[in-house]
């Protein structure tokens, strides 16, 4: 249990939403878990209830303490719920106008004292801040997905964000079990920024015809150790997906040449082929 | 390869030196200095050559090799900051030479690229191939461009780090964990190339921005700073953090 518990709002109940609802709730956190999609909703709660009968199976809780972490969680449509809340996390899909609107809600609904926190892996925390009353109390709080999974949290410190409160999310991400580092609010913070010659060098190598996909693959693992090749890794987060954190990079860095994207990875994505969620990316996952 | 009897000429001043010297010789050769190869160049099988920080060095060294020993011994050369294309325009024969390249400490790498020149004939390559096999390394042989392909990656996501750190976006505690927790990398990216040596680093990135002329290769001006100043990581006690002389982390 959290050594004080806090009541969490946790905002989109999507993969990570939920994820991140299942984190606080495991910690005795109360949780309000707010989508506007009533469906999302349904699948976030059988998700909950699907993983914690899973950790009764393996004997890592009882019956009893699953239900009670299920009790901690709210699952609600209605911002205004979220006036009681301590914490709130923002986790909706990454878009500015979404952002920004959400946090000029959460800026009228909430105390003035509430941390308001974004899980974002992109957009500027300064940017989501920008023009709100209080903006000493909105930073980034970046998870890793799987959330419950993923031990790191980037604390990210916005142009206006105060120390106290940066102490404050450092501590609550402690608090949840995670592994925080503190980041000033910059593009990529520090791991989408850090990991992204990991693919866009490859993409160069591959294209300048030094080496295939499979003989990339097996170098960085079996020269550099990584557990896996930056070809079979795109394929498992989408191509789609690494080509637009590398273009968001990009741009955000006013076109520094360091993070170029690759027209390799773009044509891809012009023809769907984008990993194994479309059963052909780098590899064929239809044979 | 049974060239137990067989000595393997060793020159450069690449940190991979002393770490090739060791594995060498606990693979039964007799590992030879220039200086012992002038006497016996009959004796020599192989000559290796692992300068990168200093390319007139090793133009000198090389010509030296090319000079002192018969075009049938192979000359193998790493291609860490020059392309094995152009350390075999240096030479009478450069058939016999062929690339290399790989990182410290050797006993974490299962593998190890060979970059055989445009100029490198197949039996130098062969011969490269199965001398690393002797040492117990898989090989993957690439097309010849500076930094091969794990040392050229991983130059660049330590050279990206340096810039994160230069700008105070993050500390090198936290860029470390990041990495390693974040993204599941074997190492943060700061402690690795202080274990690889910041120079040899250096060498890597300094040499794709001369040859590809790109700003993509821009060299972090703190990475290039810490080299000058000879802060080159565990081996000078300090890098990108500080050691005692157990080579502990102090700060």
């Amino acid at each position: 249990m959290a050594m004080h518990t806090e009541t969490v709002g946790v905002i989109g109940a999507g993969t990570m939403g939920a994820g991140i609802a299942l984190v606080c709730a495991r910690k005795g956190h109360k949780v309000k878990l707010l989508d506007t999609n009533q469906a999302v909703l349904d699948k976030a709660l059988t998700y909950l209830q699907a993983t914690l009968s899973k950790d009764v199976e393996k004997g890592r809780i009882s019956d009893g303490q699953k239900a009670e972490t299920l009790a901690l969680v709210d699952f609600v449509s209605d911002m205004e719920l979220l006036a009681v809340c301590d914490i709130v996390i923002e986790a909706v899909p990454e878009r500015l106008d979404l952002k920004k609107n959400i946090f000029g809600g959460l800026s009228r609904i909430c105390r003035s004292d509430a941390l308001l926190l974004t899980n974002t892996s992109s957009i500027s925390i300064t940017e989501i801040a920008g023009g709100l009353p209080h903006p000493e109390r909105i930073l980034g709080f970046h998870f890793f997905n799987p959330a419950p999974v993923m031990p790191l949290v980037e604390v990210i410190r916005g142009t206006k964000s105060s120390e106290e409160n940066v102490q404050r999310a450092y501590r609550f991400a402690e608090e949840l079990g995670k592994v925080p580092v503190l980041v000033t609010d910059s593009p990529g913070f520090i791991v989408n920024r850090i990991a992204r010659p990991y693919y866009n060098e490859a993409l160069r190598i591959l294209g300048d015809n030094l080496a295939d996909v499979e003989k990339i693959d097996r170098i960085m693992k079996r020269a550099g150790g990584f557990k896996m090749g930056p070809f079979e890794l795109q394929d498992m987060i989408g191509i789609d997906i690494n080509f637009a954190t590398t273009q968001s990079v990009y741009t955000d860095f006013f076109h520094e040449g360091r993070f170029k994207p690759s027209r390799i990875q773009q044509r891809m994505v012009q023809a769907g082929s984008l990993g194994r969620k479309t059963g052909e990316g780098f590899y064929d996952y239809n044979k | 390869m049974t060239t137990t009897n067989k000595a393997v000429l060793l020159v450069g001043d690449s940190p991979l030196y002393g770490e090739l010297h060791q594995l060498i010789t606990d693979r039964g050769y007799r590992v030879l200095s220039l200086e012992e190869a002038a006497v016996q160049p009959e004796a020599v099988s192989l000559a290796i050559e692992v300068n990168s920080v200093h390319l007139q060095a090793k133009e000198e060294l090389i010509r030296k090799l090319d000079q002192l020993l018969v075009p049938a011994v192979p000359i193998v050369t790493t291609s860490l900051a020059i392309t094995a294309t152009e350390t075999a325009s240096w030479t009478k024969h450069p058939g016999r030479v062929c690339g290399f390249g790989t990182l410290a400490p050797l006993a974490e790498r299962e593998l190890i690229e060979i970059a055989p020149a445009l100029q490198t004939e197949e039996a130098a390559v062969r011969a490269t191939e199965s001398f690393f096999q002797s040492l117990g390394k898989e090989t993957e042989r690439v097309e010849d461009e500076v930094g091969l392909v794990f040392p050229r990656i991983l130059s660049l996501i330590i050279n990206e780090a340096a810039f994160t750190l230069m700008e105070k976006t993050a500390t090198p505690r936290d860029i470390d964990t990041a990495m390693k927790q974040g993204t599941n990398y074997p190492y943060g990216p700061l402690e690795w190339a202080d274990r690889i040596g910041l120079d040899e680093i250096y060498a890597i990135t300094r040499g794709l921005q001369r040859d590809l002329a790109e700003e993509r290769y821009r060299t972090a001006p703190l990475l290039r700073k810490l080299v000058l100043a000879n802060r080159v990581g565990v081996r000078s006690g300090q890098g990108f953090y500080t050691y005692d002389a157990k080579g502990g982390c102090g700060v």
